[in-house]
């Protein structure tokens, strides 16, 4: 930190010498400063998390209206095209469908198993925790349990095993993913209601005579629904990833559905040959995942605005 | 500490027999019919009971469920469907496969993501350390069988330098446990990085530095000494999963681990074979939780197994 008091303003050699600062801390200083570094920096994956998001997500939510061939409209001339070949952006596969139009139709399916999924598990999640950090004693006990021998359980055979079992439908697959993230949720909204049950609203909240459930649902949960709401938004990353794999297993909704996991299976055979049916559509999902992780990342980093008043 | 040792065993055995009735109902509420799948489609009425009496399957589903009880008990599972040979010996036939890619990918995931995280919590707030976070970011975003086929075509196809699957060679193991390790890498480096620098900022830090410790010891010795007990939890974890089949490289990598095995279990309904891999699996991470559990005292002298946090 430099201790000259009067700094001279940046290239202002030729005027007349400012006023002594009355601080020692100069605006490089404050530039150079960790909070600032790590303010610009969550700044800086908020914007880019945003794009790679928006980038993958909004072509997949127009994808009906984008003007592509159908994503199962089969054209055996036009088999395995390389990408920005006749107005295939990223070419054909094995049959002649467009894969552009194969990836933001399968991308509409993954993403609604995987907003679904995170849904409902945020929803069982916030409330079994809260419930758990909340009232303590038998109830933590058998949600504490349970979480620890979900844990322990071999997870993706299990999940594989209720998909063989019951069929790769979406509503089974949709469940066995948010089955399988509740955990993480109510983990954290457990030990976040840990803590703020013994602030002294409660207290007061309980002296003025409130109702148990109500302190709970007015008053601890509104405190800690933002930090678990994050959870849930990298989760949904999760999801979508889980989901993928699950179909690239051949456990994921069934054809004419050709989820991004499946698109990368069947790619698998011609690699040698046509390397983009398997690199493009699997980096569209890298393109998303990452986008929403950073998201996250950003606006957990992100420094808190102080309340208006406050 | 014999019977914290005990108490402990008597739970996980517990979360395995449940692990194992939970799959037993499943497998039973399910439709399909483990006959059809192994008399194949063209069996006649005649030929499908006599398949499902060879299997015990036209029986109450509570006698099965007493005979099952029963084999648990002896350890012997009866046949599989497919294999013809006894459920527990196929499946621990595949299991030093999935132990040994298991081993080696927590050794690379530890070697390298644990100096890499102790390298980003001593310079937070960094260009460079901005651009490794956002690497941990990417590494933890690739779906792992992508990852897996990418590497594969690079590096066995293009350029043929490893095998592309199974387990011939040493050579074979490498692009599996890169593939595992990349996503684990990801994740337990940034645990190590985020546990780190709340000791780093701790107070007792700060004491020790002004009493001028040296800054390598301040980090391993005092940081890393508090941070050692999660991040070992982690990396004890993240192994114990993967004895349960690291699924998705197995399938990709043609590995013959139990991972690959399950798979096909389940393709053609070996109900002995999805229940011997379940309970050895379950078994086996069960018993790696366990010596995680043990570890703990030696890692941290104030850790006292089976008694309550003193101060």
């Amino acid at each position: 930190m430099s201790l000259d008091t009067a700094t001279p303003a940046p290239g202002g050699a030729g005027k007349t010498v400012r006023q002594p600062s009355p601080s020692a801390v100069t605006k490089a200083d404050i530039a150079k400063a960790g909070a600032t570094r790590r303010r610009n920096a969550a700044k800086w994956k908020l914007i880019v998390g945003t794009i790679c998001t928006l980038l993958v997500i909004i072509p997949i939510i127009l994808a009906q209206v984008l003007p592509l061939p159908d994503a199962n409209f089969q054209d055996l001339g036009a088999r395995r095209l390389p990408p920005l070949t006749d107005g295939h952006l990223f070419g054909t596969d094995q049959l002649g469908r467009d894969l552009l139009s194969r990836v933001l139709h399968g991308g509409q399916v993954s993403l609604t198993i995987g907003l679904l999924a995170v849904l409902v598990s945020g929803a069982i999640g916030i409330i079994l925790g809260a419930a758990a950090g909340y009232y303590g004693g038998w109830v933590d006990t058998i949600v504490s349990r349970v979480l620890e021998a979900q844990m322990s359980l071999p997870l993706l055979m299990m999940l594989l095993l209720v998909v063989a079992l019951f069929g790769p439908s979406i509503p089974v697959i949709t469940f066995v993913i948010a089955i399988a993230q509740w955990p993480e949720v109510a983990r954290l909204t457990r030990s976040m209601v840990l803590v703020e049950r013994e602030k002294p609203y409660v207290s007061a909240a309980r002296i003025l005579g409130l109702h148990k459930i109500q302190i709970l649902i007015q008053h601890i949960i509104p405190n800690v629904i933002k930090q678990a709401t994050l959870v849930v938004l990298l989760l949904l990353a999760q999801a979508v990833l889980l989901e993928s794999a699950l179909s690239f297993l051949g456990a994921g909704p069934q054809r004419p559905f050709a989820t991004w996991g499946r698109i990368i299976s069947d790619g698998q055979d011609y690699i040698t040959t046509s390397w983009w049916m398997v690199t493009l559509p699997g980096l569209v999902i890298v393109l998303m995942v990452v986008g929403v992780n950073l998201l996250g990342d950003g606006l957990r980093d992100r420094p808190r605005r102080k309340k208006k008043g406050a | 500490m014999t019977n914290y040792i005990l108490k402990r065993l008597g739970q996980g055995l517990l979360t395995v027999f449940l692990t194992v009735s939970t799959v037993f109902i499943l497998i039973r509420m399910a439709p399909g019919d483990p006959a059809v799948s192994y008399a194949g489609p063209l069996a006649s009425n005649e030929q499908l009971a006599a398949v499902r009496e060879q299997f015990g399957l036209d029986r109450p589903v509570l006698e099965q469920y007493w005979i099952f009880l029963q084999q648990l008990f002896t350890g012997n599972l009866g046949q599989s469907y497919s294999f013809q040979a006894p459920a527990m010996q196929v499946v621990a036939e595949r299991m030093p496969y999935t132990l040994t890619l298991a081993t080696a990918a927590i050794l690379l995931t530890a070697v390298v993501a644990i100096p890499l995280g102790v390298w980003m919590s001593r310079r937070p707030d960094t260009g460079k350390e901005l651009g490794v976070n956002v690497l941990t970011i990417a590494g933890q975003s690739m779906p792992d069988f992508w990852t897996g086929i990418m590497l594969l075509t690079g590096f066995a196809v293009l350029v043929p330098i490893f095998p592309a699957s199974g387990f011939a060679t040493w050579g074979g193991l490498v692009l599996p446990t890169i593939t595992i390790a990349i996503l684990q890498i990801a994740l337990i480096s940034r645990m190590v990085r985020r546990e780190m620098t709340n000791n780093l900022a701790a107070p007792f830090l700060t004491v020790a530095r002004s009493r001028g410790v040296r800054s390598s010891a301040l980090t391993w010795r005092y940081a890393m000494g508090n941070s050692a007990i999660p991040v070992f939890t982690a990396l004890g974890t993240r192994f114990a999963a993967m004895l349960n089949g690291v699924v998705v490289v197995e399938v990709v990598f043609a590995w013959p681990g139990v991972g690959s095995l399950i798979v096909r279990a389940l393709e053609t309904r070996d109900y002995p074979l999805i229940q011997a891999t379940v309970l050895l699996t379950a078994l086996l991470a069960v018993g790696v939780q366990l010596l995680i559990d043990l570890a703990y005292p030696l890692l941290d002298p104030r850790v006292r197994l089976g008694k309550a946090a003193t101060a």
